[in-house]
Parts: structure tokens; sequence; C-alpha cells
């Protein structure tokens, strides 16, 4: 830069400002993260919490559209005076994870205190040293609410750095009157339905569900069923019997009628039946995907005393029955039904919520892959999904 | 010596916005497109080019689809269009005003909204849908996620892009020259093939490439109004961009995209004449 500001002579100054500009915007693309930065990975000691007093100052938190009542923000915010900056911009696990990678390699959290995504995307987090070890002394909700079935999951065992948000079970969403005896995922298969089926695009959930009805058990399942049951998704795209692969959007091909038997997640159906109370979700007959989503404190969270102070909160069984009764999603918190079952006896016995162990007796849950076996199944699935 | 720097000057902010917004990202794009690995996993430079090979060999039915949609949905711009310019400019009279700003109105709503909005008109059980099915257009039921809704959305929201150069350049002929070609006993068909359709190339040619270019990256009508099936190319590379983090393998898509939009626009540009585009300038 020097050498090109020594030159002095006329109409120097506009190629020196355009050189400028030039290396300028090298500069700004190489902190961009075009570079170096999303390069790397491998594993890495998890740095913990540092706490610092008294919950106070900003917090921003990362979560899924509707996947929170009105009044807990608010509440939370009042009985702490931490200002909550909630924002629902995640909408895929991979997506997610892809746009804030750059980021988290760097040590940065994009300004958020708390992700919430699935066991299997926190687990890769963690290994790749993503994520902060909890100070479990600022979450004594936590500990004494937590659901025992939760307690211990192979990918933490100690809950070291992972809190529940939600569980849900993956199952299917049917018009009733359109489609009154879809009730397994082969019914999804059935020509009576052709190009009125819609599927998930997630590969963890559409393929697992799909070996249960070719009678495979998606736990004990070798790369080969793997590959088989996308195959047979296949076949069904290619013959027009899947309308389209699908996240949330479902529900819009479920309410205009376009489609009337899908793949879908179990807290949507209560919130769908307001727009038609024909659609229900119903347990397949080959059993549903059990699923937890987890709050996670990212590397470089600003104010990770607020983060676990939101945390501790939504283990208060009186707020976590505002959010249960909001988003009717498998409450991750033991003390909630007596309170739901005072305000609204009907919540208390929804086996969406408070599943009985007769109910999921024949789920499974979101089976493990990793490296080149998942890179090959992805690869595979994402042919599928682009046709 | 004042003079000179002027035109520098005033090229100043133009290309420093270029260099900042396109060429930078660019060659960020072009290192990553040679990378190999995928993000998180290794990620590194090594002229990898079998990214290109193997990109284009493993999408080469959704390049396909893609030109063929855009260019389906060009055609029907064009048919749709040049009619709507040729009377606004000649026929509307006092309603020449009131028609273009119909033309602009759609503007006022993002495009996101108008697409979804087509998602409604095309649903199965819409009055649209019953219509065509009954007379026969729609013999499976169903329009909405099937190729010919995608060619639908497209078609609609390229519109204005093909109206707008076309009226511009039918909007400049001096009529004096189509009445001279009737004096010389030219029929109204004569006079149109001879004297107005030749006059309005350049924004026939302008309206094409405003429409085919964008409509062939495109990925939200695909995402929205297509099926199984359906997805196009910009589809693939935001899938791999976001959900399979597959970065060299999306980039080297980028510039195959870009590279066979060039050369069919410069294929074409040879066909139609360069003076079609730029006007009586390069003649």
């Amino acid at each position: 830069m020097g050498k090109c500001d020594s030159k002095k002579h006329p109409g120097a100054l506009s190629v020196a400002a355009v050189v400028a500009a030039f290396a300028v915007a090298l500069g700004l693309t190489a902190c961009g993260g075009g570079g170096g930065g999303i390069e790397g990975g491998g594993e890495k000691e998890a740095p913990k919490v540092k706490l610092e007093g008294k919950p106070s100052g900003s917090l921003t938190i990362s979560n899924w559209p509707l996947y929170i009542d009105k009044g807990t923000v608010p509440a939370f915010e009042k009985a702490t005076a931490v200002k909550v900056k909630y924002i629902e911009d995640i909408n895929s696990n991979e997506e997610f994870f892809n746009k804030m990678q750059p980021l988290l390699s760097r040590g940065e959290s994009g300004g958020r205190s708390i992700f919430v995504l699935a066991d299997y995307m926190v687990a890769k987090m963690h290994q790749l040293g993503y994520l902060q070890e909890l100070d479990k002394s600022a979450l004594p909700n936590v500990e004494r609410n937590l659901s025992a079935s939760l307690k211990h999951p192979g990918f933490d065992p100690n809950r070291s750095y992972t809190v529940p948000w939600q569980s849900g079970m993956t199952g299917l969403i049917v018009n009733t009157q359109k489609a009154p005896d879809a009730r397994s995922i082969c019914d999804l298969f059935d020509p009576k339905y052709k190009g009125k089926v819609d599927m998930l695009n997630e590969v963890r959930e559409a393929v697992p569900l799909t070996m249960k009805c070719e009678g495979v058990d998606p736990n004990q399942a070798s790369e080969a069923d793997w590959m088989k049951a996308i195959e047979k998704i296949k076949a069904a795209a290619e013959s027009g019997q899947i309308r389209r692969f699908t996240g949330n959007d479902y529900a819009r091909d479920l309410t205009s009628g376009d489609a009337v038997a899908v793949m879908g997640w179990s807290g949507d159906a209560v919130q769908l039946q307001e727009d038609n109370p024909n659609l229900e979700w119903r347990m397949p007959e080959e059993g549903c995907m059990l699923w937890s989503e987890d709050m996670v404190i990212p590397v470089g969270a600003p104010n990770p005393t607020a983060a676990e102070a939101w945390m501790d909160f939504v283990y208060e069984p009186k707020v976590q029955a505002n959010i249960a009764e909001y988003v009717n999603y498998v409450t991750p918190v033991e003390g909630v039904k007596p309170v739901l079952a005072k305000r609204n006896p009907a919540l208390a016995e929804n086996q969406l919520i408070f599943p009985s162990a007769s109910f999921t007796k024949r789920c499974s849950a979101t089976p493990v892959i990793e490296g080149e076996e998942e890179q090959k199944v992805l690869k595979a699935f994402n042919a599928v999904l682009n046709g | 010596m004042r003079r000179r720097i002027v035109p520098y000057f005033l090229l100043g902010p133009g290309t420093i916005w270029l260099v900042v917004f396109f060429v930078v990202p660019l060659f960020y794009m072009a290192k990553l497109s040679l990378n190999a690995g995928v993000l998180g996993e290794n990620l590194h430079f090594n002229w990898q080019w079998s990214n290109y090979s193997e990109a284009l060999s493993a999408y080469d039915t959704q390049f396909f689809r893609s030109f063929l949609y855009a260019g389906t949905a060009t055609l029907l711009a064009l048919l749709i269009s040049y009619p709507l310019a040729y009377t606004i400019a000649f026929k509307a009279g006092r309603w020449r005003n009131a028609l273009l700003f119909a033309v602009i109105a759609p503007f006022f709503t993002t495009y996101l909204i108008r697409t979804i909005a087509w998602e409604t008109i095309l649903s199965d059980e819409s009055p649209v849908t019953e219509l065509l099915h009954t007379i026969g257009l729609a013999p499976s039921g169903h329009v909405l996620a099937t190729g010919p809704a995608v060619i639908a959305g497209l078609t609609y929201n390229f519109l204005p892009f093909m109206i707008l150069p076309i009226y511009a350049s039918l909007e400049r002929i001096d009529e004096g020259l189509i009445e001279a070609a009737k004096d010389l006993y030219a029929s109204a068909a004569q006079a149109f093939w001879r004297v107005t359709l030749p006059l309005s190339a350049p924004g026939i040619v302008a309206g094409t490439l405003l429409t085919f270019i964008p409509a062939a990256g495109d990925y939200v009508n695909a995402q929205f109004l297509g099926g199984v099936g359906n997805r196009m190319i910009g589809n693939v590379i935001q899938s791999l961009y976001l959900s399979q983090a597959d970065y060299p393998s999306a980039a080297a898509l980028s510039f195959v995209l870009m590279a066979l939009i060039m050369i069919a626009v410069v294929v074409y540009i040879r066909f139609a004449g360069s003076e079609a585009l730029m006007g009586e300038e390069a003649q």
C-alpha cells in the first residue's frame, strides 16, 4: 500500500483508490470466512462456561419457529432483568450448522448464546469442539426436574453440555376424511394415495421410518438397509407417488388438501387442527421415530451466565407447563403433568405430550450414522431429493 | 489533465462496487471450487478439477431441466409480452400510463409472496386446477408440484422484464416509418414484419436475456411450485451449500452454470446480431 501512495502524478489517485478498495475487499473477504476460516475440524477440548455473578445484560437465543409460547420470554425478562433477543432462525439442523460453521470454527457464535438442535447435531458439534461444558451449579431446576429417561443419553452420558428443550415423535399426519385408512408408513406407498403424499426431507427420519415399513430395525440397520430404503423412496418419488419432500411446509399441503397423508411431527398436528379439524397425528403401526432437541451454549457465546439462567428457568414446571401447552411436544420436565392436570385435564391425558410406555413401545431412537457411511447415505438421499 | 480524471471518477463507484461484490467473491468461489473435502472435514485447496467433471455428470439432468424450463418460460413470456407491449405502445391511447402501471404493480409485492400466492392459485382444489382438469389439460388432477407449474411461475415472475424493454423499443419507433411503408403499398402485416418487428428487435433481445438468465438460475419457483423431479440447478446448488456442506461442488456448479449461460448468450447474440442488442449505436 505504501508503494502505491508514493507515486504522485495525476490519475494515480483513482488508481490508488481502486487498488486500495481491492486490498480492503481482499482483507474483508479473508476475514469473512471465504479463505482459511472454514477449514479445520478434528477433536478439541471443550471450554467450560464461566459464570459471573447474577444474570444480567442481554441474551440471544436461536430456536425453531413456533417452538415456544408467547409468555415465557417476557416472564424470564421480568424475573431476571435480562433482555432477551429470541430469534426463530433454525429451519433445518444441517442448514443451521452449515451457516454457523465458519463462525464456530473461529470460536465465534454470531452473537448467539443458545442454539436448539437435534441430538445427533449437538453430538457432532461437541466432537468438533464448538460447544461449552455447562456449569451445573447454576442449573438446580434441571438437575431436579429433568425426566429420568433423558438423564443419560449415549452422546452425552452426564448431560455435561446439553439440556433437552423438547422431545417428540415422528409418525403420520393424516386427513381423517380423505385418508381414513392410512395407519402405517407402508400405507404412504399405497397407490391409492398417489400424488397426495409428502415425505420428510430429513434423512434421519424419512429413511428409518421407511425401514420400519420394510421390517428393519433402524438401530440395527446396515449400510445396505439404508440404501435399500432409499431405493424404495426413490421408486416412489419417480412413480409420482410422493408429491414432494418437505420440512414443516407439509402444513401448507395438508391444510389445502393437496396432501392427505404425510410423515410429520407430533406437535404440529395439534396446531394444524385449528386450521383443519380433520387433521390428526397417528402413531404408525410400525412405530414412530423418537427424537430430542437440546439447548447448547456454543463457543464464544456472550453472557453464558444469562444463558444458563434461561435453561434453568424453563425447567421450572410452571414455566414449562406454558410451553408444553402451546407446543404440544413431549416435555422433558418432570412435574409438568400435575400443573397441566389442574389447568386443562384433557391435555394432561394427551399421549402426544405425555406418551405412555405402551404407546411408544414400537418406536425407535434416531439412529447413529457417521463418517463415510453418513456421506454415502446423505449423497444417495440428496440425489433422490434433487431428482 | 483535469478532464482526463473525470471519467475515472465517474467510473470509480461502479468499479469499486463490482470489484468488492463481484470480482473478489468470484475469485474466492473459483478457489473454493478447486478445494477437496467437505466443510468441517479437512477442506483444503488442491487444484481439484474433478469437482467440475463430477458435478457436471452428477447433475446433467438438472442442468438440462433448468435450460428447458427457462427457455420455455422465456418463449411464453415473449408470446405474451409482445402483443401486450404493442397494444400499450400503439393502441392504448390515454390508458397507456395506467396499463404500464399495471405491468409494474406486481413489483410492489415481494417476489416470494407472489410465488407463494401461485401455490394457492394452482392448488389441487382450486377452481383454476378444476377447470384445467375438466378441459383435459391436467389429466392427473394436479398442477401444483409439476414441471408446468414451475414454468408458469417463472413466466409470470419474469414477465415485466420482457414487457418493459419491448415496450421501450416499440415506443421509440417513428410512426412515420410505418406510414411510409403503407404509402409504398405494404399491407398492415407486411409493414409489421418488415418495419415494426425489426425495429423492436433490440427490445426483444434485451427482454429475452433479462428473462432467460435469471430464470435459468432461479430456485424459488421450483422450491414452491415444483415437486419431486422438478428441481432446477439453483436448488441443487442451494442444497449442496446448505444441507450437504459440499462447498467445492456447489462452487463448481455455479461456475458451470455461469459458463453455460455465457455460451448460450454469446450464441444467441451472434444469431440475433449484436446491432439488435445495441440498437442503432452499433450500426
